[in-house]
């Protein structure tokens, strides 16, 4: 999935797409800074506005046509993923036959790389990103600095906050899954939710010969401690929850002076080594949330957004025809 | 070392124990779910390393728990504890249980799972880990966005098209539908149309025509007199060419020399007979400015004449003016005593700022009580500034109170005059007038062309003083903003001893300070609406 770890993703094919970003973001700059536009001050009304504008609405459907191949990459030359296929299809077959008249037709349909779904999506990803930063410039000389509280303006900002989101994607992307492994470390998600119900088992098994006090602190670890919750709770994590695992532990601590019968020392003290142990791995499993949450939130501002753009897009230029 | 034997202990159908053996041996006796653990616990509640066996210094095993494992020993949480036989050791779900120790081994652990892979507590299924069990969807966000966004700033716009009533109406709300639309602020004149775009826009999807601006602006003058030539020449010239609003503060007007050259590049190619050069740039290609003279038959019409290298152009003001004389440095001599004059003594600036206010002899000639028009003895009093006739009737007044002195009607008959006293009076004015009133050098003569005239009662005529307003009057020159230079750095008059010499200034002059349309270091930036105005024609 992570193919911006993958080594040489923006090298990809001797920095192709840094280098053609950089020539684009040159030329326009090169283009703004010699052109005086007739009009006085420079606006996307001018000629160079309009070839701006123009190359910018291309280059928004190049990038979102990323969104569409990706999810269709047919044209993968992993051959493991085609033999699969074949397999499951005449694995209930002894007619072997068949099954070669298959591998000759694979053959003749081989993968083919077209220009709408070309095959290798680290070069589609490493033009996506790069081109999505020759467009923060192409449209922001294309506005010549001109705002106001209007479609034009709109779809400027909407633009921007589709890059911004972007960027900050790849940032997720390069930094999010090494702090994923090292929290989760030899565990997934299951065994660590698994560990926690086998943790509030025990508790509740060595509470039972414990004061009622005690058995609600244990009830309330159990069953009240939230792991994920809401948008804003995964995205935080840890942050300003009031956790009753926690509140336990620090209750048990408390309580352990007042209960001191019998085997409620040896008790108490087990509950409190529990609950320690079930609080650090509640912590792991809430950590986990927030790196995956994060990880994949961006895309939902970034994909949805550039729906919107889309549509402000379309609205822009409808507007100046329309009032031509 | 430890040798150990390794009961696994598994339930049959019936619930008795199946055990099976095994011995497993080494310095260290690993406990957990990984690899290299010789007691080989599979279940995902067991870390990959949960614990390991040694020998203690004395020699007896015992467990000991890692880090961040937990193991009970004998019921409670323990983090190690020796393995006698009957201790009970609790690792996740398995228990292990130390049995009496064989011949010929230093341990026996009987190993039995003993808790199910529990339910996940309900508690925490509820609990959403991750973002699409929120319910957040993409997909759906997008509509939304898509639909909202449509509605109002796509259908919602374009909605005022359909009814002018409805556009009118919806073009007073506070917000209106069109508003979102508005690439800018409308020049000021055009804030009165409010948000109401049909005003101008009258059609979707068509340029905004001319005869929408004309319906309003129906005087707006033509670029060349010439009407027919207008016609045909600027016909398929579209007012938008060089208006464009929508720029707020900017204004209405493309300050693009381009639109000019367009036709002045090469100005004969659109009338072959005319008198205008071509022009470019003002720096580079721009030719000697053309001086307007009045062509002196007082009816308005001018001369204009190109200044050329080494020509000097004079006009005819019917005024004798000598600059030189009043601008000396050492002051010219006033009743009041010697003063220095300066241009603004006279010359001084309209409200426009860019014309001066016409002088007059009360205000310019009779400053400092110079140029006070008295009579010569013996006529006493004012000579009034005005026509000829006047100032004769004025001295025949006088000398119709001077003859009523009975010496001095002597005179009369030295003349001529006859008995009448009118008749004497006459003479008197006329032959006192002809020595000096009229005089070509002396009296009005002094300042004013004086030409004999037909008329028989006065025969004299001040030629009327042509004062030129504007030498230019293509082009429009704020002196108020020159106003940083001194007038003589432009006009040089020092030496200057004819009234008629005309100073105008040079374009070199001008490109002193003033370059054309490619910016330059120190130099002003000039177009050619800097000077000129497209809707001049009168």
């Amino acid at each position: 999935m992570n193919m911006l770890q993958r080594p040489g993703l923006i090298r990809h094919k001797n920095w192709r797409y840094p280098k053609l970003s950089g020539m684009v973001i040159a030329a326009a700059i090169i283009m703004y800074w010699l052109h005086s536009p007739a009009e006085g001050e420079p606006y996307g009304g001018t000629w160079l506005g309009y070839v701006l504008g123009i190359a910018s609405m291309l280059l928004i459907f190049l990038l979102m046509w990323y969104g569409i191949t990706k999810r269709n990459v047919p044209k993968s030359r992993d051959r493991r993923h085609y033999d699969k296929v074949d397999r499951r299809k005449f694995e209930n077959t002894e007619d072997v036959r068949k099954y070669k008249r298959s591998e000759g037709e694979r053959r003749r349909h081989q993968p083919v790389n077209t220009w709408r779904f070309g095959g290798d999506m680290k070069g589609w990803l490493a033009a996506h990103i790069n081109l999505g930063g020759a467009l923060l410039v192409l449209v922001t000389l294309h506005s010549g600095f001109q705002f106001g509280w209007n479609i034009h303006t709109l779809s400027y900002v909407l633009t921007l906050l589709v890059i911004a989101s972007g960027f900050y994607g790849v940032y997720v992307y390069v930094n999010y899954p090494r702090l994923i492994t090292e929290n989760m470390g030899e565990d997934s998600l299951e065994t660590l939710l698994s560990k926690i119900a086998e943790l509030n088992e025990m508790t509740r098994i060595r509470a039972l010969d414990l004061p009622d006090d005690v058995n609600e602190l244990i009830l309330a670890a159990r069953t009240q401690t939230r792991l994920g919750g809401g948008v804003w709770q995964q995205l935080a994590g840890e942050a300003k929850r009031d956790c009753p695992t926690r509140h336990a532990i620090a209750k048990v601590l408390e309580l352990g002076a007042k209960y001191t019968k019998d085997n409620q020392p040896k008790l108490m003290r087990d509950l409190y080594a529990l609950l320690l142990r079930k609080e650090k791995i509640v912590s792991r499993v809430r950590n986990e949330v927030m790196l995956k949450a994060r990880l994949r939130f961006w895309l939902y501002i970034h994909a949805p957004l550039s729906i919107a753009l889309f549509t402000a897009l379309f609205a822009h230029v409808v507007s100046i025809y329309y009032y031509w | 070392m430890i040798s150990c034997l390794f009961i696994q202990v598994a339930r049959n159908s019936q619930g008795e124990a199946v055990r099976k053996e095994g011995v497993i041996s080494g310095e260290t006796i690993l406990v957990g779910r990984g690899a290299g653990c010789k007691v080989l616990l599979q279940d995902h509640r067991v870390d990959l390393v949960h614990a390991s066996i040694h020998r203690s210094e004395d020699g007896t095993p015992f467990i000991e728990a890692e880090a961040d494992s937990i193991i009970h020993i004998n019921g409670f949480v323990e983090q190690s504890g020796a393995l006698s036989s009957g201790t009970r050791v609790e690792v996740g779900p398995y228990l292990l249980t130390v049995e009496a120790i064989p011949e010929g081994h230093d341990l026996a652990i009987a190993v039995e799972i003993i808790h199910a892979h529990p339910e996940v507590d309900k508690s925490n299924v509820q609990d959403r880990l991750d973002l699409p069990s929120i319910g957040l969807s993409k997909r759906r966000i997008s509509l939304w966005l898509f639909a909202v966004l449509a509605f109002l700033f796509i259908l919602l716009p374009m909605l005022p098209s359909v009814s002018s009533a409805f556009d009118s109406w919806q073009s007073n709300l506070p917000i209106t539908l069109t508003d979102s639309w508005n690439p800018g602020e409308l020049s000021d004149g055009h804030r009165v149309f409010g948000s109401k775009c049909s005003s101008c826009h009258q059609k979707p999807f068509n340029a905004v025509t001319n005869e929408a601006c004309i319906s309003c602006h129906k005087n707006t003058a033509r670029h060349v007199h010439d009407k027919t030539l207008h016609d045909s020449q600027f016909q398929q010239m579209r007012c938008t060419t060089c208006h464009d609003d929508h720029k707020g503060k900017q204004g209405l007007v493309k300050h693009n020399p381009a639109l000019c050259v367009n036709c002045h590049g090469d100005i004969r190619s659109m009338k072959a007979d005319t008198q205008v050069l071509d022009v470019r740039d003002f720096s580079k290609s721009h030719p000697a400015f053309r001086i307007a003279i009045p062509d002196g038959k007082d009816n308005g019409r001018v001369n204009r004449i190109r200044q050329t290298e080494g020509g000097k152009i004079s006009e005819f003001s019917g005024l004798k003016y000598s600059h030189k004389v009043h601008l000396d440095r050492n002051g010219i001599s006033t009743p009041g005593g010697d003063v220095v004059m300066v241009c603004h003594d006279c010359h001084v600036l309209d409200e426009s700022g860019n014309h001066f206010v016409p002088m007059t002899m009360r205000k310019s000639c009779q400053q400092s009580e110079c140029h006070a028009l008295a009579f010569d003895e013996p006529a006493e009093g004012d000579v009034p500034h005005g026509s000829e006739h006047e100032v004769l009737d004025k001295l025949r007044g006088f000398y119709m109170r001077w003859l009523e002195l009975p010496s001095n009607r002597v005179l009369c008959a030295q003349i001529g005059g006859g008995e009448k006293m009118f008749g004497c009076a006459n003479e008197l004015a006329k032959k006192n007038a002809a020595s000096a009133l009229f005089s070509e050098t002396e009296g009005c003569g002094e300042c004013h062309e004086v030409r004999r005239s037909q008329d028989a009662d006065v025969p004299w005529r001040v030629v009327p003083v042509q004062m030129n307003k504007d030498w230019q009057p293509g082009a429009v020159f704020p002196h108020v903003k020159h106003g940083t230079a001194d007038c003589s750095q432009c006009h040089d008059k020092s030496e200057s001893t004819n009234s008629g010499d005309v100073s105008m200034p040079k374009i070199e002059k001008c490109r002193e300070c003033h370059v054309g349309e490619k910016t330059s270091k120190r130099k002003i930036t000039s177009s050619c609406n800097s000077c000129h105005r497209y809707h001049a024609a009168k």
